[in-house]
């Protein structure tokens, strides 16, 4: 066999390794669907193996435990709530034929996931054409509800516009409106090229006074960042922008230490409770934190972090949190239309206000996205009695979904 | 000078890594025209199992951690060698490419089983855990050791296949096993020993960058392209040209860096196709044909 078709096998092999190890399907207990003996089947199509299962397999217990939490108080509509769900290995491909199979064998009236937006892409036209609601609680593209929109398809997570503004926001406070040296480091992907895009937009819009001096974007996984560390520490930037989440953020937390980046610059990141809990006591005191749902910063969601400790011995993660109240809208909707018919449910939701574990969320008639804030705050020094891990400073800023969204007519004229 | 030494020193850093794992990769095909794509899932073996050994500890348990951890990836191999590997020895490549992937699953599978899909961390022992100044650059002084761990890996592998008779019959089972089978060399205990080496290669890198990284799921994925593709630049079978791939991916790394900061990482590909372009063997590879 030639050199190259090797690699082009490896590569093959490695990019469905990343995320089928174990792409089969399982379910919280099976269910015939929404016909049978008074059950009624939801769908979580997501990933759960590879280097992102983390966030899948917590979005999932999130689901899971909404669905127990509607089933311990009868069911909704008298029905009780089964969940189904299976590996996308990261794949849109995969993904979309989970979608179609949930919707055709298990007969699911509401698919939710995943953690890829380009396997939410993918998987958003299926629902529309069953005419099923996809509920999107972890990816976050832009576009889902942007160019890619469907009637079927809501947002309970802040889109990756929100997140940059976020911070942009929080940067152009902290600045004062001194002039200050940028740099952004971002996975080589669409989601990294974007969500950077977009915090050096909001910085222009804010009229921040910043100057960019350097711009890397390394593989995602990638295990040796050093030669993509380097350039970031040569150019002595007084803020890094990082838009790496998860086990990439940890590995570039571990390493840009090594450089003593962290004494020079401030750097601003996803810095969640997964991503601390991970670093533990390397976890960089003063760094600038982003999180789509902190729970403990969030005090209504004091009670379901004790329940989901209780049932899976760790504390929520913000993935976790999205997929419960996910699922509480999906519930709402199907309260409101007295239905679990998709189109019913479609309808009954844009414009609704959702009581939720996090309060009231509205969901927006023009896009279907939850109008829901994004947090920022300061990593703290040490960690915290009551968690058992280092989380933020107690000042949390709170970035109000009006002012970091694009509005109604900005994401009119995304769909062309 | 000080981005000089900090870009070399990041470049030599990500060279060491990749020539270890990669060395392993080649070492195996050298002596056996075997592809192993399982190879990644040793390197993530080593990983967790110094997360699990190591725990969170610092200090001397983190090197009995590496110790410990690579013989038990040593082992593991040795069971995989026995148990399915010597059935393939004379298959197609493609035939070991498949089985070997398959592992490649299982073997992820049971990682998800053992270690969860959390990320983990290891903390590098004090002395190593710091940052070192040189010509006013400054970096961590645990990239030292890993270039080290590099050096040593590569000298003793030279000592081992071109001064010892371990060697020696590693180069004649390739090129005559009749005849040292015949000359009273057990064929089948050398074989298991160099895939069982070949592993500990790969759980000697994932053990050894622990302290820099997320041990998580996926870690066998990721390095088993950019081990592949080290070995390919460098030639399949030759672990000086591994050696040499793993700089030259290293260095091209950097370059990209510094030229196209948004294509910096397509700058290893663009390197592997300039080599097969103009030797396709790779760098130090001999053609299979000609062998």
């Amino acid at each position: 066999m030639k050199p190259a078709r090797i690699v082009a096998v490896a590569a093959l092999a490695a990019a469905v390794g990343t995320g089928s190890a174990a792409c089969s399907s399982s379910s919280g207990s099976a269910a015939p669907g929404s016909g049978g003996g008074g059950t009624v089947t939801i769908g979580e199509s997501t990933t759960l193996s590879g280097s992102i299962a983390e966030l899948g397999q917590s979005g999932l217990q999130g689901v899971q435990l909404a669905a127990d939490d509607l089933n311990a108080h009868g069911g909704l509509l008298g029905h009780k709530v089964t969940v189904v769900s299976a590996d996308d290995a990261a794949t849109p491909a995969t993904g979309a034929a989970n979608v179609r199979s949930m919707i055709l064998n298990d007969h699911v009236v509401a698919v939710f996931g995943p953690v890829s937006s380009a396997v939410a892409a993918a998987e958003e036209p299926v629902a529309a054409e069953y005419q099923v609601p996809i509920f999107f609680h972890t990816s976050n593209d832009i576009s889902l509800l942007g160019k890619g929109f469907t009637q079927y398809a809501f947002q309970v997570v802040p889109n990756t516009v929100m997140e940059s503004r976020a911070a942009a926001d929080y940067l152009a406070a902290q600045s004062g409106g001194k002039q200050i040296t940028v740099a952004t480091f971002a996975p080589a992907y669409s989601f990294g090229y974007d969500t950077v895009s977009g915090f050096l937009q909001a910085l222009k819009d804010l009229h921040v006074s910043y100057k960019l001096v350097a711009q890397q974007f390394p593989p995602l996984e990638a295990t040796s960042i050093s030669t993509y560390l380097s350039r970031i520490v040569t150019a002595h930037p007084d803020y890094l922008f990082n838009a790496q989440f998860g086990g990439d953020l940890v590995t570039f937390t571990k390493q840009a230490a090594g450089y003593g980046l962290f004494t020079k610059t401030k750097v601003i990141a996803m810095y969640d409770s997964p991503v601390l809990s991970a670093l533990g006591s390397s976890a960089p005191a003063g760094a600038i934190g982003f999180d789509r749902a902190p729970f403990w910063a969030m005090p209504g969601l004091s009670s379901f972090s004790s329940q989901f400790h209780a049932k899976y011995g760790a504390w929520p993660s913000e993935w976790a949190v999205l997929g419960y109240t996910a699922v509480q809208t999906w519930a709402y909707g199907v309260e409101k239309a007295h239905s679990f018919t998709g189109s019913s449910v479609s309808a009954a939701l844009p414009g609704a206000t959702v009581p939720t574990i996090r309060g009231d969320i509205t969901i927006r008639a023009c896009d279907h996205q939850a109008e829901i804030p994004e947090y920022v705050g300061t990593v703290a020094s040490s960690a915290d009695s009551t968690y058992g891990m280092t989380l933020w400073n107690p000042s949390v800023f709170t970035a109000p979904f009006s002012t970091i969204d694009y509005s109604c007519a900005q994401m009119q004229a995304l769909r062309g | 000078m000080s981005t000089f030494i900090i870009d070399a020193v990041g470049a030599l850093s990500t060279a060491g890594t990749l020539f270890i794992v990669s060395a392993g990769l080649t070492l195996v095909f050298g002596a056996m025209r075997l592809i192993n794509i399982a190879h990644g899932s040793f390197y993530m073996y080593g990983a967790f199992l110094v997360t699990t050994i190591g725990a969170a500890s610092a200090g001397l348990r983190f090197w009995l951690a590496v110790v410990a951890g690579c013989l038990a990836v040593g082992l593991i191999g040795t069971a995989v060698e026995v148990g399915v590997m010597r059935r393939i020895y004379n298959s197609e490549h493609l035939t070991q490419l498949i089985a070997t992937f398959g592992l490649f699953l299982i073997f992820a599978d049971l990682a998800l089983k053992f270690w969860g899909n959390s990320s983990r961390t290891v903390t590098a022992p004090a002395a190593v855990d710091g940052r070192l100044s040189l010509g006013g650059a400054t970096f961590p002084e645990y990239d030292l050791v890993i270039i080290g761990f590099a050096a040593v890996v590569g000298v003793s592998l030279w000592a081992l296949l071109q001064r010892s008779a371990f060697g020696w019959r590693i180069q004649a089972a390739v090129e005559d096993p009749e005849a040292l089978q015949a000359s009273g060399v057990n064929l089948r205990l050398l074989r298991t020993g160099v895939f069982a080496l070949g592993a500990v290669l790969a759980g000697l890198a994932g053990a050894i960058v622990t302290p820099q990284v997320a041990v998580a799921p996926g870690m066998d994925s990721a390095i088993i392209v950019s081990a592949f593709i080290v070995a390919i630049i460098g030639g399949l079978g030759s672990v000086a040209g591994a050696a040499l791939g793993a700089l030259i991916i290293g260095t091209a790394e950097t370059i990209g860096t510094v030229v196209a900061p948004s294509w910096a990482s397509t700058f290893i590909y663009l390197a592997m196709i300039i080599v097969l372009v103009l030797r396709p063997a790779g760098l130090l590879g001999i053609p299979e044909r000609a062998r």
